[in-house]
């Protein structure tokens, strides 16, 4: 059996497998502290004995879902037997602070709405739970800075994309503050963004990096790049200096109109920095294109023609990168 | 067995609908409640029917990176919710070289997801090789072969021509337009032996992820990736000047990836400490191919260094009969990482990462070359360096540190303050190769002073301090600093260090606007300029400068530099239902000459000058209500650049300083776009509809200018090159009907089109803008043999009908 069928049949076993115990109500023994689990038996939910009585300034769930007819449900906020979770704690009144004052009054002064308030207020709230993972360098993070907040792209009671997004895609929010740089994935050449292969989350993180520009991968640029482009990665014998250095450098990732993605079209991009004698800096024009064996530097793949190992060569005599 | 793949999958489903509509197990008990896991049904849709498509012009054009062969049209979601766990999957155009599948489980101790990725690249069906691919070899017709070289070793004694302008059938050379006209007449013995060919490859991912949270605080997750990739891409191989060959590079390797790691979170703080280890192996080390002109080694019985190869082969085509190259090398790579968050206090935190990296590459080298007339005693006894490789595996090897360490603190409300330090290192420590000796495309021996392989080592520190001050409602203004220090080895620079500095304006809290604006503006100055003695130097006079260049090249990605951003963004919301918004970002870079530029020699500057982008983006959104949605954007961007160059002979030749000979190209492109949406969620009875429509239109032009163009221009050997343009333009519709809550029909519909001209494509009448595209590729232009592949316009429709199912 050849590996696409393998992997398609192992995918279709997997996922009606999965299905199938889930449908059955078959589920691995439940770890959750202090609840006497039985194998095969979900224990009782622990926080409702103590919901039925929240102390101090709490009111619980029911109280404010008398007004509110926001709710969680369906979302990983609300798996009770998660301890960490807010439905597991105190529910609404975990992210909006507790609500006594609130529900006695009804004055919306006395209840935390992340809609009037500081972005980084809204941040500490998040963050007091997500904080970890993706989420660990949020904190002094290019959007922290810039004064967005969780609720500017995610919603909790009224997501319209995945995952919680305040917009239908990743590429229609993003776009609402980078238009220019969603309007790359429009042209000729460009990654499968628009085929919805990738989206803007395949290479970035937006909640913070220890890479450059956000990219979510590695600690450089290359890095991020050849975490899926493996086959550039090297380290080869023979390096090509900017490719060393970083593959923006000749390369636009999000898209343009030049053959590869390449920042201008060969031989021209490689002519800013080879100028050198005879072939590298010449004059390639119509005239050389219609008439010379030398059209086959504008034709084609251009300088690419011979110097195919543009990335990197490991061909003891691939000094000029040809081979 | 595409269409039984859908079958086996909706089974599946059935089996599992089936399933979870058995009696649920009886409560435990009345005090607690009952758990709800039973009692919340499953959901989901079935989405499944027919694809059809038809296609004119470029078909794997129109395919790229999908697969819209007429089929089966499935897309299948299935999704549970309960207080105890989620779940989540779904299976996408299955059977289908770019099917989908993702499951997602959650539970409260166990995070875990499943996805598969099939990503077609679909280069061209319309391609054409002579060439037959045995692994990882690709062969020629001998008897054309033998053909082309003739009887003997002499220029012009074949039969045929293999490639145009190259030694064969005359002409052995083009340099004007009777040879041209010539070559272009007789056409390669090839053309007749390249059947059309399907040019593609497929990568293939899946990947598995888990988190298990072992106590309230602590999370261990593991992650798996694997990524197939096979097929064929357009690639070259090509053996002198005027013997260019382009090929169906075949493709068959794979990458797996393994993460590990353990995290500690609590509200004060996080630690988390990861492995992250990544293994790519390429079935191929190496590619060996046929020379079109060449059945025999060349051999003019002459003795070093006069023969017996041709000491101009690189150049004239008489080189070797085969050629061998080495392909992407088995790498890996491993990184050891520690991040960390730690809340000082109320409102000042410190985060940060540590992250060790090591790169691994040791295939085994291919000899210097696979010419047997250059490795034979005489050759070997005037080249003794070719005897055998200085070592027999690469031993490449690379490094790298990185740290962050991000302050940030609001001492109040109206102030914020963010630090930032990284420092990155990447130290290649593979170990120096000597290739003074060496062989030019499988051809000539040379000897050469810069022949011992590079290592282009940087480290870098950058520092960031930013300051934002919130005095009203109206918004953030912040100001910042940051400073980048590099150091390089084996570049033009040794020290480059760059000055950022930076506001911005921020509003968040109007409900009418919102604007944010940025400026940035950067100086980059570069110190220990490296002027080499060596390459081209004949005179050792520090003529030229490192590699043989004009000593005053400047590489764009180090040399000093003026850089300008700018952004802003502005959206107005009059009501609740409409936003207007408007954006605009544009940046300029200037480079400069540095100060160390020979005074003799004042004004000179080569390679990229500048670099000017804009983009303007103006439109709105509808939203009336939750089941209407309409909205679209205009954008105009441009992108421009000049660079200069000087077309000359090295020195001493008098060109090398003549400033007549200098010349300039001029790149602009203007890209207009267009979006526009309209969602209407039952204007009609039970009837949803979707329209989207996308457009992007782009002139690409570029114009030489400068003295040595006019001297062109003066004896009729400059034609200017025709603008690239290209228009592409997509519309899709959705129509869904339901005839009942669960049943229901779809009709969706896709079309595309594009119209593009690009010289670089060879069509059956020559390069196109200057001849009409024909659509039908020429594998047989001037000094090359190429497949065909190029960029040719294209149009298509696919329609989908299918059955909806809600459950």
């Amino acid at each position: 059996m050849n590996r696409p069928r393998f992997y398609l049949l192992a995918a279709s076993l997997t996922f009606g497998l999965a299905v199938a115990c889930v449908g059955n109500g078959i589920e691995p023994v439940v770890m959750a502290a202090g609840a006497g689990a039985q194998a095969g038996r979900p224990s009782p939910p622990p926080s409702r004995a103590a919901a039925a009585q929240p102390p101090g300034e709490y009111v619980g769930e029911a109280t404010c879902a008398a007004c509110h007819d926001q709710s969680y449900k369906g979302t990983k906020h609300a798996l009770m037997l998660n301890e960490r979770t807010p439905a597991a704690t105190h529910g609404c009144e975990s992210c909006h602070g507790p609500g006594k004052a609130h529900a006695e009054s009804g004055d919306p002064a006395l209840i935390k709405n992340p809609k009037k308030m500081k972005p980084a207020e809204v941040s500490d709230i998040c963050t007091s739970c997500h904080n970890r993972a993706s989420h660990a360098l949020w904190d002094g993070s290019q959007h922290f800075q810039r004064n967005l907040t969780c609720t500017t792209c995610h919603s909790v009671h009224a997501p319209k994309g995945e995952p919680q997004l305040v917009a239908r895609t990743e590429m229609e929010l993003c776009a609402s503050c980078h238009r220019p740089v969603v309007n790359r994935v429009y042209r000729f050449h460009h990654m499968p963004v628009r085929e919805g292969g990738l989206t803007c989350s395949s290479c970035h993180n937006p909640h913070g990096s220890s890479n450059v520009r956000l990219l979510r991968a590695g600690t450089t640029i290359d890095e991020s790049c050849t975490s899926c482009h493996t086959d550039k990665r090297g380290p080869y014998l023979w390096e090509h200096a900017p490719v060393s250095e970083s593959c923006t450098t000749c390369h636009e990732p999000h898209g343009t109109n030049n053959d590869r993605m390449l920042v201008s079209k060969l031989p021209f991009l490689c002519q800013r920095c080879h100028v050198t004698s005879r072939h590298p800096p010449t004059v390639y024009e119509g005239y050389l294109l219609q008439n010379s064996a030398n059209g086959n530097k504008i034709y084609a793949r251009a300088c690419a023609n011979c110097h195919t190992q543009v990335h990197g060569s490991n061909a003891p005599s691939g000094k000029a990168l040809l081979r | 067995m595409r269409n039984a793949h859908v079958i086996l999958a909706f089974a599946f489903l059935v089996v599992a609908k089936a399933a979870s509509g058995q009696t649920p197990p009886p409560p435990q008990a009345p005090t607690p409640a009952p758990p709800v896991a039973s009692s919340l049904p499953f959901t989901g849709t079935l989405d499944v029917g027919g694809l059809f498509t038809t296609t004119s012009g470029d078909e794997a054009r129109y395919e790229r990176y999908r697969d819209n062969r007429d089929g089966v049209f499935s897309d299948l979601t299935a999704r549970r919710d309960t207080e105890v766990f989620l779940f989540d999957a779904n299976a996408t155009h299955i059977g289908y070289r770019d099917q989908r599948y993702a499951v997602s489980y959650t539970r409260p101790k166990l995070d875990f997801g499943f996805r598969f990725i099939g990503q077609p690249v679909n280069y061209s069906y319309i391609t054409r090789t002579p060439f037959t691919t045995e692994g990882s070899t690709l062969t020629l017709d001998d008897n054309a072969q033998r053909a082309v070289q003739g009887p003997t070793f002499a220029t012009n004694d074949g039969t045929a021509v293999g490639v145009p302008c190259a030694p064969g059938a005359p002409p052995a050379a083009c340099g004007n337009p009777a040879q041209a006209a010539q070559a272009l007449a007789n056409r390669s013995i090839y053309n007749n032996l390249a059947p059309t060919f399907d040019m593609r490859q497929t990568r293939n991912t899946a990947a598995f992820n888990a988190t298990y949270a072992a106590t309230k605080d602590i999370d261990v997750d593991a992650g798996f990736r694997s990524i197939g990739r096979k097929g064929e891409q357009p690639f070259a191989g090509s053996f002198a000047f005027n013997n260019a060959v382009e090929l169906a590079k075949p493709l068959d390797d794979r990458t797996n990836d393994f993460s590990l790691g353990a995290s500690w979170a609590r509200p004060k703080g996080s630690v988390r400490i990861g492995y992250d280890g990544s293994w790519f192996n390429n079935q191929f080390s190496s590619l060996t191919w046929d020379n079109p002109i060449f059945i025999n080694d060349y051999n003019n019985g002459l003795l070093p260094p006069n023969g017996p190869y041709d000491p101009s082969g690189y150049s004239n085509g008489n080189g070797a009969a085969m050629g061998r190259m080495s392909v992407a090398p088995d790498n890996s790579m491993h990184v050891f990482s520690a991040t960390a968050l730690y809340k000082v206090w109320r409102r000042t935190s410190l985060n940060g990462t540590a992250q060790f990296t090591t790169q691994n590459q040791n295939d085994r080298l291919i000899p210097w070359t696979s010419n047997s007339v250059i490795n034979s005693p005489v050759v070997i006894a005037a080249f003794p360096g070719l005897a055998q490789v200085p070592r027999a595996t690469a031993e490449a090897k690379a490094t790298g540190v990185n740290t962050l360490l991000n302050f940030n603190t609001r001492p109040s409300n109206l102030v914020n303050v963010a630090v930032r330090y990284r420092f990155n290192k990447r130290d290649v420590q593979t170990p120096i190769f000597d290739a003074s000796e060496y062989v030019r495309f499988d051809a000539v021996p040379e000897e050469v002073e810069e022949g011992h392989t590079p290592q282009f080592d940087n480290s870098r520190h950058t520092f960031d301090a930013n300051v934002s001050f919130t005095p009203t409602n109206l918004g953030t203004v912040r100001v910042g600093y940051g400073h980048e220090a590099i150091a390089r080895q084996g570049r033009g620079f040794a020290d480059v260090g760059e000055n950022i500095f930076r506001v911005s304006w921020d509003t968040y809290s109007s409900e009418l606007f919102s604007v944010r604006a940025s400026f940035d503006a950067g100086r980059r100055r570069g110190s220990g300029f490296v002027e080499a003695a060596e390459g081209n130097d004949d005179l050792g006079t520090g003529a030229t400068g490192p590699g043989g260049t004009q000593p005053t090249l400047r590489y764009y990605d180090e040399a000093d530099r003026n850089r300008t951003r700018g952004s802003v963004v502005f959206t107005v919301t009059p009501t609740e239902v409409v936003d207007v918004f408007f954006q605009f970002s544009g940046g300029h870079d200037t480079y400069l000459a540095d100060d160390s530029v020979p005074v003799s020699r004042p004004g000179e500057l080569f390679g990229l000058q500048k670099s000017t982008v804009t983009s303007w983006n103006a439109g709105l959104d509808y939203h009336p209500t939750d089941r209407i949605s309409a909205g679209g954007n205009y954008g105009h961007d441009t992108y421009g650049s000049l660079q200069r160059s000087r077309n000359a002979n090295p020195p001493p030749d008098p060109t090398w300083t003549d400033p007549n000979r200098d010349w300039t190209l001029d790149n602009d492109d203007r890209v207009d776009t267009v979006n526009l949406f309209l969602n209407l969620l039952r204007p009609f009875r039970n009837t949803d509809v979707r329209v989207e429509y996308d457009l992007s239109t782009s002139n690409n032009s570029f114009v030489h200018g400068g003295p040595r163009i006019a001297a062109l221009q003066s004896i009729g050997q400059f034609i200017p090159l025709p603008d690239v343009d290209n228009t592409w333009q997509r519309l899709t519709a959705d129509v869904q009907y339901f005839f009942s809550r669960r049943v229901g029909v779809g009709l969706g519909y896709y079309f595309e089109r594009l119209e593009i001209v690009d010289f670089n494509t060879i069509d059956s009448s020559g390069p196109n803008g200057f001849n009409p595209a024909t659509g039908v590729p020429r594998i047989d232009w001037l000094g090359a043999l190429i497949t065909g592949y190029g960029n040719r316009p294209y149009s298509g429709h696919t329609g989908f009908i299918r059955l909806l199912y809600h459950f």
